[in-house]
């Protein structure tokens, strides 16, 4: 109905102007104006560059400055003082304006009145958040004890409140997608060749040839790193690199091995064998450093060319070929560690393989070689560790995964909150990551979250799995607070040896009621009986403390422009002790084999075609799906077929198609079609990250397919415990037809 | 704090236009508050609305916790995604973020000339109980200022806040609401 006077009218006339209705008795006197000086109209407001950034738009976290203006950010920058990144960032650093300022962020505690899954928010304040989140976990605790209660963490934020749960409460139910399913197997399989994790720690500027097994680096941006890789192409490094697809590292490399998906281990025995068959391989290292080179040496004598251009359908010749190159340029040789490594299950016994090849051409410590940069140790303040016994321990309960990640393998965890053995688990905290796309089988996961006493999620986007939270909380985000301290040295080792130091400083104040970890962890310590054991007041008093251990203060940085930097020392060079276990006689007494040992992938049905992903230039996985720039740049995730393929098939560059696996689960949303000669036929490729379920999620809900959906059949790293997630196979849907595909 | 009573101005009417929008909490969503609203759409013959209004009270087991949710719902954090967060930028001439327009900026260099600051900066200045709020501190002695503020910063963004507001609420109380706003923002002066 409309109103049929004027405001002027209704004023005069009615009775609201005689205070029969008392407005101003309902309204309250406090108002968010202060009289202020007149500004003069024109006027401008100037903006300032404020330093001590630290980007966490992805894990490589690049030094920044902002571009603030009347404390509003405008613009993010690389910090032109940076020896790591330097005034570059990427795509999605600059596009951190848009996370900052997204409408969708979560900002208000809010509790969830509907169901898991299916919720009804409503808007509460902190004491009331805090208050039921800390009586919700001392109710677990209490009852089932501390090995009741899971952690899913995730990110420079969820560092402090992960110790609080492992060291003061105790248990071990931990698991980061960052290990379990990504680099933690990458890291033990080296620990248990090199004694060490590798990080991507190869000196790619001053290589001769560079070896990519499945980087794609290019679609894969972080920027010091590409800094390395770009600067060694511009040096004359040949570039070799394994990939079905070809990547943005395939076209620029020189030698392309097209290789069947899960076989790049019998293609680096292979090479190994030839390597020794020829006595082409560093001599006066294997003698220096390695051990079991005869045991290796016999274990993988029946790695012929032969036999490995069968398993990953590559001509003989041209393994030779990658063999012969390089043997040539060793020991000067990047034999790149990977990041996401947890592919099909069988992946620890590839980072031993690739271990052990950097090892059989000398490529440690050498120029473009395997060289660890040598960095300032800043001491970590946190949690006291409490002695709380090994007693719950799934990995020790179940006897298995001995080369585990550090905390809990995530189908461990799941299987018990799903059947109750060995012990319920029905509290759970989800700290900044996703498990809805970051741990195959959605559906396990829901089962794990809906028979739970409490779930409570902290988060800077409401993601999806923040769906199945009873209690969400607002955290600040990377902008907008203290926390992680940034070391390392100058990108090029062939440049005067420096050390940076770089604590992250907010840029702006957090808005709205969003707070960050320590404050949110304390609160919850507190209620929780453990204030006693709180190591710092404030995100601040961390920082400062840390910086202590080395001589520095959050105040000195300031000073510094964000970045402290000093002298470095030489990287090159090998520790006398350095050993290789080329034979691992632990892994063998634990039942695993000693030697690096191809185990065959699971042959692809016919009609299907393998499932592999790989990373977008524009995204971080799930966590940037949301941003309006990045969503403008690259929207849905193509789907990469076989041009002789799709045209059998009928398909064409730019057909809305959906995808379905081989256990029948159809993908939620759609994309489109990407025909190029550049991809196996057994193969089907999509980047990651796409696909969001969440409505909440203004601009990245249902856009493009998430592969995590369609990963439903597991297969577990047996040494580790990790996922593989390319042993899924699917084929195309169009127009609610499902096409067979021949390879 | 509430105020004493004494003669309605727009001030009050814009003072309790600004409060309808903010969070419900029981300090001042009272039985009294409503009464007042409901008595304020008898003035204005919204004798449908009013009717709305009581009926979803009358049937509600926790009427403010109603309001809550949709307050959430439509303004904050939701499922399906906030609606219409209450922000000039995030509707008008920008790409839907905040501060996705100069209007915020605009917004406040225009406090600041007429001789106002926000007392805190843990929101954006285009809120719009931030917005109601200075035009009670205006209506009082600059009606040009008034209505230069209403034309260029609030009228042209509101109306399209309410077609979305309206169109997509599940409670009756915030149609109400911006029919309330719409009435006393965009009518004559």
């Amino acid at each position: 109905m409309s109103i049929k006077m004027t405001r002027r009218k209704f004023l005069q006339t009615t009775s609201l102007a005689a205070a029969s209705i008392p407005l101003a008795k309902v309204v309250s006197a406090e108002t968010g104006f202060a009289p202020n000086k007149f500004t003069a109209p024109g006027s401008v407001v100037g903006t300032e560059t404020v330093t001590g950034g630290v980007c966490e738009m992805c894990f490589w976290r690049c030094n920044l400055v902002g571009k603030v203006r009347d404390k509003m950010l405008v613009k993010l920058e690389g910090n032109p003082k940076s020896i790591d990144n330097g005034s570059a960032i990427c795509a999605r650093g600059n596009a951190g304006v848009k996370l900052l300022y997204d409408p969708d962020r979560l900002k208000y505690p809010m509790k969830n009145i509907g169901e898991r899954g299916n919720p009804k928010w409503k808007r509460i304040t902190w004491e009331e958040a805090l208050d039921e989140c800390a009586t919700k976990l001392k109710a677990v605790e209490t009852k089932y004890g501390a090995h009741g209660i899971a952690m899913f963490p995730h990110g420079a934020s969820a560092k402090y409140p992960m110790e609080y749960l492992e060291n003061v409460i105790g248990t071990h139910n931990v698991s980061e997608a960052s290990f379990f399913q990504c680099r933690g197997l990458r890291d033990t399989g080296y620990m248990a060749t090199f004694g060490t994790p590798p990080g991507e720690n190869v000196d790619m500027p001053n290589a001769k040839v560079i070896f990519l097994v499945g980087d794609h680096l290019g679609e894969n941006v972080h920027v010091s790193h590409l800094k390395r890789y770009l600067k060694g192409l511009e040096n004359g490094a040949k570039l070799v690199v394994l990939d079905p697809r070809y990547s943005a590292s395939a076209a620029k490399s020189d030698i392309w091995v097209q290789i069947k998906p899960g076989t790049d281990t019998a293609f680096m025995l292979a090479v190994m064998n030839y390597l020794l068959e020829k006595n082409k391989y560093d001599k006066k290292f294997v003698g220096e450093h390695c051990v079991g080179f005869e045991k290796f040496k016999k274990g993988i004598s029946h790695a012929s060319l032969d036999w490995a251009a069968g398993i990953c359908d590559v001509p003989e010749k041209q393994i030779r070929e990658v063999a012969e190159l390089l043997a040539a340029n060793a020991p000067n040789v990047s034999v790149h560690p990977g990041r996401h490594v947890s592919w099909h299950g069988n992946d620890f016994q590839r980072m031993r393989a690739q271990g052990c090849l950097t090892a059989l051409l000398g490529a440690i410590g050498v120029p473009g070689g395997f060289v660890k940069p040598k960095g300032v140790k800043v001491k970590g303040i946190g949690w006291p560790k409490g002695e709380h016994g090994g007693d719950h321990n799934l990995r020790v309960m179940a006897n298995k995964y001995h080369y585990s990640p550090p905390g809990t393998p995530t189908d461990l965890i799941r299987e018990a909150c799903i059947t109750g053995k060995p012990y319920p688990i029905k509290g759970c905290v989800i700290w900044g990551q996703n498990p809805m796309q970051t741990i195959p089988n959605q559906q396990k996961t829901i089962d794990a979250l809906k028979q739970m006493d409490f779930v409570m999620c902290v988060d800077v986007m409401p993601t999806d799995i923040t769906m199945y939270a009873d209690i969400l909380l607002p955290e600040a985000c990377y902008l907008e607070r203290y926390d992680y301290i940034k070391t390392g040295t100058q990108w090029n080792f062939a440049d005067p040896h420096q050390q940076f130091i770089s604590p992250r400083m907010p840029l702006v104040d957090a808005m709205f009621e969003r707070k960050d970890e320590i404050w949110i962890t304390n609160e919850l310590a507190t209620r929780m009986g453990y204030g006693d054991k709180i190591p710092v007041k404030s995100q601040e008093e961390k920082v400062d403390k840390e910086l202590a251990t080395v001589n520095l203060s959050i105040e000195q940085i300031k000073k510094e422009d964000g970045i402290h930097i000093q002298p470095g020392k030489d990287p090159y060079g090998v520790a006398d002790d350095f050993e290789v276990l080329l034979y691992n006689e632990d892994l063998e007494d634990n039942g695993y084999p000693g030697i690096p040992t191809y185990v065959a992938v699971e042959e692809i049905p016919t009609g299907f075609a393998r499932l592999v992903y790989g990373r977008s230039p524009v995204h971080t996985f799930n966590r940037s799906q949301n941003n309006v720039w990045l969503n403008y740049e690259m929207p849905v995730n193509p789907v990469w077929v076989n041009d002789e393929v799709a045209n059998k098939l009928g398909l064409k560059d730019g057909d809305e198609v959906s995808l379905v696996n081989s256990e029948g689960v159809v993908s939620s949303a759609t994309s489109i079609i990407k025909s190029t000669p550049g991809i196996r036929k057994d193969t089907i490729y999509i980047a990651h990250g796409y696909g969001s379920k969440n409505p909440m999620m203004t601009a990245g809900v249902n856009k493009g397919i998430d592969d995590q959906e369609l990963i439903t059949k597991l297969a577990v790293d047996p040494e580790t415990g990790c996922h593989g997630m390319r042993n899924n196979f699917v084929k195309i849907v169009k127009n609610g037809k499902t096409l067979d595909i021949s390879a | 704090m509430m105020k004493d009573d004494g003669e309605n101005s727009m001030v009050d009417v814009y003072r309790f236009l600004a409060q309808a929008m903010r969070y419900p909490t029981p300090d001042w969503f009272t039985d009294q508050y409503f009464s007042v609203l409901l008595s304020l759409l008898s003035e204005l013959q919204l004798n449908v609305e009013k009717d709305e209004l009581r009926k979803a009270q009358k049937e509600s087991f926790d009427f403010i916790e109603d309001i809550q949710v949709e307050h959430t719902r439509l303004f904050i954090n939701a499922v399906p995604h906030v609606i219409a967060p209450p922000y000039a930028s995030v509707h008008y001439k920008g790409d839907g973020t905040f501060y996705g327009s100069r209007i915020a900026e605009a917004t406040k260099k225009f406090y600041r000339e007429k001789g106002f600051s926000l007392v805190k900066e843990d929101d954006l200045p285009d809120h719009i109980v931030y917005e109601l709020e200075f035009l009670a501190l205006l209506t009082q002695e600059d009606e040009k200022g008034e209505r230069e503020f209403l034309d260029k910063f609030f009228i042209p963004w509101f109306s399209i806040f309410m077609k979305k507001v309206t169109r997509e609420a599940h409670h009756p109380y915030y149609r109400v609401v911006m029919k309330l706003i719409d009435f006393f923002t965009r009518e004559g002066l």
